[in-house]
C-alpha cells in the first residue's frame, strides 16, 4: 500500500475540510442563534470575499487591513440584513423565511457578477506560499494556516458563548425568547447579532477558501453543500461538531474518491449527500449534538 | 365520501367555467404564447402535488425536482429510439408519449412513497435538508448511470418515434408537402404548441380536480391534522405513518407527471434540465401561490414561468436579471407572506364586506 | 361557500382573461419570404449564459453585438442593419430550448447565431433543422457540430473542434517527447471527453502513454484530490482539459504538491487574463512550462498592438460597448464570429433567404479574418464542416504567449 499517497489524500482532505468547516461554523451559528437555515450563507461569504479582493487589488490595502475591514463590514451587513429583510417575516411560516434566503442567494450572486464580472480572479494570502515535504507528502503552509485559523475560531466562538454576557444572552434568546425578554434580553438585537456574527464567519471562510479555489461568483456554491453535510454530520447546533464534521468529511470524501473507483470524482458530491441522509436517519442530532426530543 | 353540499356544487360550477375558459385560451393568444402557457400548466401540476405534501401535510420538500427528473427520464427512455438497456431488456421507441405520462407518474409516485418511510423520522428543517440533498445529488447520479440514462449528453426526443406531433409528408402523386395534423377525440390540431397546451392543461385540470377531491374529504382533514398537531392526530387514531407516506407518494406522482410533460414539451432531457434550481423554484411557486390552497397556485406557476423572462427585459447587464428576480421574490414575501392565496382571501373579505354593506 | 370566495374567483378569472387577451398577437401565416428580413433589417438571435455558472462567457455575445453595431454604423449589409438579439438561458439546456423557440416563433429571427454551450445547441439542433432555420457559428467546439453536417445541414460550428485540439497536443508530444507519460484532468462532459479522445487517438501508435485520467464535475468545489492522484501516477506531462476556474485551481494544486510537469492547457482556458490570474495565485513556475494552441489574436499581446484587427477590436468596444473590458478575450471571439456572419449575409445577396445564407455558410473561404492569426483560413466545403481548423502552438514565457512552429491542421489549398 502506498502510504505516501494515502497520507497525501488525508492532508489535502484536511485542507478542503477546513474550508467546509469554516462555512459550517457560520451555518451552525445562525441556526443556533436564530433557528433559521440560511441558504444564502455561501453567497454572502462570496460577496464578502469580493469586498476584500477589491480592497486589496483595486485600492491597494494591505492584506490584514482588508481582512479586518471585510469582517467588520460583513458583521454590519449581516446585522442590517436581519433587521430589514428577516425580521418582517419572523412570524410568517418558516417556508417564507426560506424563500427570502433564496431571494438573497439570487441577489448576491447577481450583484457580484454585475459589479465585478464573472471572471476568475486570484485572491491574495498573507501566509507564505511554500510547501514542506514530509516523507513524500507535500504539506502546504497555507493549508496549515487555514486549519489553525479554523481551530482558533471554534475555540473563540465557544469561549464567546460560554463566558461573555452577550454570548449568554444570545443563547438565552435562542432557547427561550419569551423568558429572555422577561429578564431584559433584547431578543431582536440578539438575533441580529447572530446574523452579523454568522456573516463575519462566512467572510472568513470565503477569504480562506479563495486562494485555493479562486474567486468567482459560483465559488461557494459547492462548498455550501459540503458545509451543510459537515454541519449535519457534526451536529447542526454544535460548533465543535461543525469543525469535526468538516474535517472528517474532507478526509473521508478524498479517501473514498481515491480508493473506491466506482465513486471516483463524479459521485463525490452525492457521497457527501448520502452522508447527510444517513446521519439524518440514524442520528439526526449529529455526532456531537445533543439528542433532540422526538415528536410522537 | 361525504355528499356534496350546495357550496361545493357552486365550486364545481366555477371549476367547469374556469375549465372552459382555459380550453378557450389558445383561440385568442398567439401560437407561441400557447406554448408558454403550456409550461404554466406543467408547473401547476407539480405545484399541486408539492402543496399536498407541504401545504396540507406540513412536510417540507426541497427535492421535488428529483421526482420530475424520474418522470421525465421514464418518458424519455420509453419513447426514444436509443435502445437504452436495463437488465436484459432493451427499451426503444415502443410507446406513444401520451401513454408514458401516467406510467411516469406511477414510477415517480412509487419512489416517493418509498422515500416517505425513512422520511417519517425527519421533520421540519431536517426533512428539508434531506430532500435538498436528494435534489442536489440527482444530476450527478443521472450522469453516472449513463448506459441507462444517456449520461451527460442526455436524450434527444425531437425525432423520437413515440413523439406526438404534426408530421410532414410528401404526397407521392402531387409531390406537395402535406402536414398531417394530430387527431384527438375527433379534433384536428395543426400546431405542436396548441397540442402541447391542450395536453398539459387537459391533464392539469384533471389533476386539479383530483387534488380537490383528495383534500376536501376525510383524507384531507387527516393530512391537515398531521400538519397542525401530530400529537393530537396520533391520539385520535390517525396513523401518521400512513398519511405522511401517502402524501409523499401522491406529491411525487404529480411531480412525475409534470416531469414527463416537461420532457415532452422540451423534447430533450439531460441531467441539467432538472437542476437543484428547479426544486427550489417549485418551492418558491408553492409559497408565492399560497400554502394550503389550490387554485391560487396558478399564480405561483405563472410567477416561476414568466419572472425570469420579465427580469431579463429590465436589464441584460451581467448578473442583473438575477438581482431583479431576487428583489421581486423578497418583496413578494415581505408584502404577501401567505402568498397569493392570502391576498385572495383579503380581497375576498374586503369585497364581501363591501357587498354586505350596500 | 361564501360571497367572498365567489367574488375573489371572479376577480381572478377576469385578471387571467385580461392577461391572456392582453398578450394576444394575431397569428401570422408564414409568408413566402423568410421571417426576420425586412427591407431595412435582418434579425438574428441566440442564447447566452447571462446568469448562472457560465456567465463569464456572456462576453462572446457582447463582443459580437458590438461588432454588428459597428457594421451597421457603416451602412450594414446590402442596406440593412443586422440586429442581434440574445437572451439568457442561465446555462440550462431546457431554458435554451424554450428561449430559442421564443426567438424563432415569437420574435421571428432569420437565423440563430452564436448560441453558447454544447448540450444547449444539441438540444435545439433537431428543432432548428426541422424548421430549416440556420444555426450558425455555434459557440462550442464539440466535434458533432462539424462532423454531423449531413444529418444536420442547417447547423454549423466555428472554432477548432476539441477533438482536433486534443489530437494536436498528442501529435506534438509524439514528435517531441518520446516516452512521455501523460496525466489528464478533464471535465466530465462532451467537451472534456472530446479533448481526451483526440489526445488518445494521436498517441495511440507512439511511445507516449496516457497513464492516468481524472475527471471532475462542473458542480465540484475543487480539484485538489484529482491532481494529487495524477501526480502520484508518475506522469511528467499534465494535460489540463478544464475550464478557467478549474484550470487555475489545477495549476495551484500542482504547484503546492511540488509537481513540475510539462503542462498542456486547452484553448478554453488560455486567455492571458486567466494566465495572469494563475500567476497571481502563485503558480508562475508551471506557467513557464505551459503549451497551448491559439487561433485568435491576443489583444493584450504587444505584438499585435498596432495590428489593424486588434485596433478595430479596441475601437469597436470603446464605441459600441464602453462598459466592456477589452482584456476579456471572449469579446474578440465574438467579433471574429460576427465578422464571418457579415460575410455570409453579404454573400447571400440583396434578397437573402435562409437557404442562400446556408449555402454561403457551407462554402466559406475567408483567408483574412482580422481577428484570427495570420495564415488561418476560415473555410468550409463539401465534406468539410469545420470552419476553423488551423491553429498555432504557443508557449507562455515572460508574461505572455509566444507562438512557435507553423500552422497545424489541414494545409491551406
Amino acid at each position: 500500500m502506498d502510504y505516501a499517497q494515502f497520507f497525501q489524500q488525508v492532508v489535502s482532505g484536511l485542507a478542503s475540510g477546513a474550508i467546509y468547516a469554516a462555512l459550517a461554523l457560520a451555518l451552525v451559528l445562525i441556526h443556533r442563534a436564530t433557528g433559521v437555515i440560511n441558504f444564502a450563507q455561501g453567497e454572502m461569504a462570496m460577496f464578502s470575499t469580493y469586498i476584500a479582493w477589491t480592497l486589496t487589488t483595486n485600492h491597494g490595502w494591505p492584506y490584514w487591513g482588508a481582512f479586518a475591514a471585510t469582517i467588520l463590514l460583513s458583521f454590519v451587513g449581516g446585522l442590517a440584513l436581519q433587521r430589514t429583510v428577516i425580521r418582517p417575516v419572523e412570524r410568517a411560516p418558516v417556508l417564507t423565511i426560506v424563500i427570502v434566503t433564496i431571494g438573497l442567494v439570487l441577489i448576491f450572486n447577481g450583484l457580484a457578477g454585475w459589479i465585478w464580472s464573472a471572471e476568475v480572479r486570484a485572491f491574495p494570502t498573507a501566509l507564505p506560499n511554500e510547501t514542506v515535504d514530509v516523507g513524500g507528502v507535500a504539506i502546504s503552509i497555507q493549508d496549515l494556516g487555514t486549519l489553525a485559523i479554523v481551530l482558533a475560531l471554534v475555540v473563540a466562538l465557544w469561549a464567546f458563548f460560554q463566558f461573555t454576557k452577550i454570548g449568554l444572552a444570545m443563547r438565552a434568546a435562542a432557547l427561550n425568547p419569551d423568558a429572555s425578554r422577561l429578564v431584559g434580553v433584547r431578543v431582536g438585537w440578539m438575533l441580529a447579532i447572530g446574523w452579523g456574527l454568522a456573516a463575519a464567519l462566512g467572510a472568513v471562510a470565503g477569504m480562506l477558501a479563495a486562494p485555493t479555489v479562486f474567486l468567482d461568483p459560483s465559488m461557494m456554491q459547492a462548498i455550501l453543500i459540503y458545509a451543510f453535510a459537515a454541519a449535519v454530520l457534526g451536529g447542526i447546533d454544535s460548533p465543535f461538531g461543525a469543525v469535526a464534521g468538516g474535517l472528517m468529511l474532507g478526509v473521508g470524501l478524498n479517501l473514498i474518491g481515491s480508493y473506491i473507483d466506482f465513486v471516483g470524482a463524479d459521485l463525490r458530491l452525492p457521497a457527501a449527500l448520502l452522508v447527510i441522509l444517513v446521519v439524518l436517519l440514524v442520528k439526526p442530532e449529529g455526532l456531537f449534538g445533543k439528542p433532540i426530543a422526538r415528536r410522537v | 365520501m361525504t355528499r356534496p353540499g350546495r357550496s361545493e356544487l357552486v365550486k364545481v360550477g366555477l371549476f367547469a367555467a374556469a375549465a372552459l375558459a382555459v380550453l378557450f385560451v389558445p383561440r385568442i393568444v398567439s401560437d407561441f404564447r400557447a406554448q408558454q402557457f403550456a409550461y404554466v400548466g406543467i408547473y401547476l401540476i407539480a405545484l399541486l402535488g408539492l402543496n399536498i405534501l407541504t401545504g396540507y401535510t406540513g412536510q417540507i420538500s426541497l427535492g421535488h425536482g428529483a421526482y420530475m427528473a424520474i418522470g421525465g427520464y421514464t418518458t424519455a427512455i420509453l419513447i426514444s429510439d436509443q435502445g437504452l438497456r436495463l437488465g436484459g431488456h432493451t427499451f426503444s421507441g415502443d410507446m406513444r408519449d401520451v401513454w408514458t405520462i401516467p406510467l411516469a407518474g406511477v414510477v415517480a409516485g412509487a419512489i416517493g412513497f418509498l422515500f416517505g418511510f425513512p422520511a417519517l423520522r425527519l421533520s421540519g428543517l431536517y426533512l428539508a435538508l434531506a430532500t435538498f440533498a436528494v435534489a442536489v445529488a440527482t444530476p450527478a447520479v443521472i450522469r453516472k448511470f449513463e448506459g441507462f440514462t444517456g449520461g451527460g449528453p442526455g436524450i434527444n426526443l425531437f425525432d423520437a418515434p413515440g413523439r406526438t406531433r404534426p408530421t410532414e409528408t410528401t404526397d407521392p402523386v402531387t409531390f406537395e408537402t402535406v402536414t398531417e395534423p394530430i387527431r384527438v377525440l375527433g379534433f384536428e390540431i395543426h400546431s405542436f404548441n396548441e397540442w402541447l397546451y391542450y395536453l398539459c392543461w387537459g391533464i392539469a385540470l384533471v389533476m386539479f380536480a383530483l387534488a380537490w377531491l383528495i383534500v376536501r374529504g376525510r383524507f384531507g382533514r387527516a393530512l391537515r391534522a398531521v400538519r397542525d398537531s401530530p400529537l393530537a392526530a396520533a391520539s385520535s387514531g390517525v396513523s401518521l405513518a400512513k398519511y405522511k407516506t401517502l402524501a409523499f407518494g401522491i406529491s411525487a406522482f404529480y411531480a412525475g407527471i409534470a416531469g414527463s410533460l416537461l420532457a415532452i414539451a422540451t423534447t430533450f432531457v439531460n441531467p441539467e434540465t432538472f437542476p437543484i434550481a428547479l426544486s427550489i423554484f417549485l418551492l418558491v411557486g408553492v409559497v408565492v401561490g399560497g400554502l394550503g390552497s389550490l387554485w391560487p397556485l396558478v399564480f405561483g406557476a405563472i410567477f416561476i414561468q414568466f419572472l425570469p423572462l420579465w427580469a431579463q427585459s429590465i436589464s441584460k447587464s451581467p448578473g442583473a436579471p438575477s438581482v431583479v428576480y431576487g428583489v421581486i421574490l423578497i418583496a413578494v414575501m415581505l408584502l404577501l407572506p401567505t402568498g397569493a392565496a392570502g391576498l385572495v382571501r383579503r380581497v375576498g373579505w374586503a369585497a364581501s364586506r363591501l357587498v354586505s354593506r350596500t | 361557500m361564501s360571497t367572498r370566495t365567489v367574488l375573489a374567483a371572479l376577480a381572478a378569472a377576469t385578471t387571467a382573461l385580461a392577461v391572456g387577451i392582453g398578450s394576444a398577437v394575431a397569428r401570422t401565416d408564414a409568408g413566402a419570404a423568410d421571417p426576420g428580413v425586412t427591407p431595412t433589417e435582418i434579425l438574428v438571435g441566440g442564447t447566452a449564459p447571462l446568469t448562472g455558472p457560465a456567465s463569464a462567457y456572456a462576453s462572446i455575445a457582447r463582443g459580437a453585438e458590438a461588432y454588428l453595431k459597428h457594421v451597421n454604423a457603416r451602412g450594414g449589409v446590402h442596406g440593412r442593419t443586422v440586429s442581434y438579439r440574445y437572451l439568457d438561458d442561465g446555462y440550462d439546456p431546457g431554458r435554451a430550448v424554450q428561449v430559442t423557440r421564443q426567438l424563432v416563433e415569437q420574435d421571428g429571427v432569420f437565423a440563430v447565431f452564436n448560441s453558447l454551450g454544447t448540450e444547449h445547441n444539441v438540444a435545439v439542433r433537431s428543432y432548428l433543422n426541422a424548421r430549416k432555420v440556420p444555426q450558425l457559428f455555434v459557440a462550442s467546439g464539440a466535434t458533432t457540430f462539424g462532423r454531423d453536417a449531413t444529418a444536420y445541414p442547417w447547423t454549423l460550428g466555428f472554432q477548432p473542434s476539441y477533438a482536433t485540439e486534443g489530437t494536436i497536443y498528442g501529435t506534438y508530444l509524439a514528435r517531441t517527447r518520446r516516452g512521455a507519460r501523460v496525466g489528464v484532468l478533464f471535465q466530465n462532459d462532451e467537451y472534456g471527453k472530446d479533448l481526451l479522445a483526440g489526445l488518445r487517438r494521436a498517441v495511440a501508435r507512439s511511445s507516449v502513454r496516457v497513464v492516468a485520467t481524472q475527471s471532475y464535475e462542473v458542480a465540484d468545489a475543487d480539484v485538489q484530490s484529482q491532481v494529487a492522484k495524477l501526480k502520484a501516477s508518475g506522469a511528467d506531462v499534465f494535460a489540463v482539459f478544464a475550464t478557467p476556474k478549474f484550470a487555475t485551481q489545477a495549476y495551484v494544486s500542482a504547484t503546492k504538491l511540488g509537481w513540475r510537469p510539462l503542462v498542456l492547457l486547452n484553448a478554453v482556458s488560455n486567455a492571458s487574463t486567466v494566465m495572469r490570474t494563475i500567476a497571481a495565485g502563485g503558480a508562475s513556475g508551471l506557467l513557464g512550462r505551459t503549451i497551448s494552441i491559439a487561433y485568435l489574436k491576443d489583444p493584450t499581446d504587444p505584438t499585435w498592438r498596432d495590428d489593424a484587427g486588434v485596433r478595430t477590436y479596441r475601437d469597436v468596444l470603446r464605441r459600441h460597448a464602453p462598459r466592456a473590458r477589452p482584456d476579456d478575450v471572449f469579446h474578440l471571439y465574438g467579433m471574429a464570429v460576427a465578422h464571418e456572419l457579415v460575410r455570409v449575409l453579404r454573400a447571400a445577396g440583396p434578397q437573402p433567404t435562409r437557404a442562400k445564407v446556408m449555402r454561403a455558410a457551407r462554402t466559406l473561404n475567408d483567408p483574412a479574418n482580422p481577428f484570427l492569426l495570420p495564415g488561418i483560413v476560415v473555410r468550409t466545403g463539401r465534406g468539410d464542416g469545420f470552419p476553423v481548423e488551423n491553429v498555432v502552438l504557443q508557449r507562455w514565457q515572460g508574461g505572455r504567449w509566444h507562438t512557435f512552429g507553423g500552422l497545424w491542421g489541414p494545409p491551406p489549398r
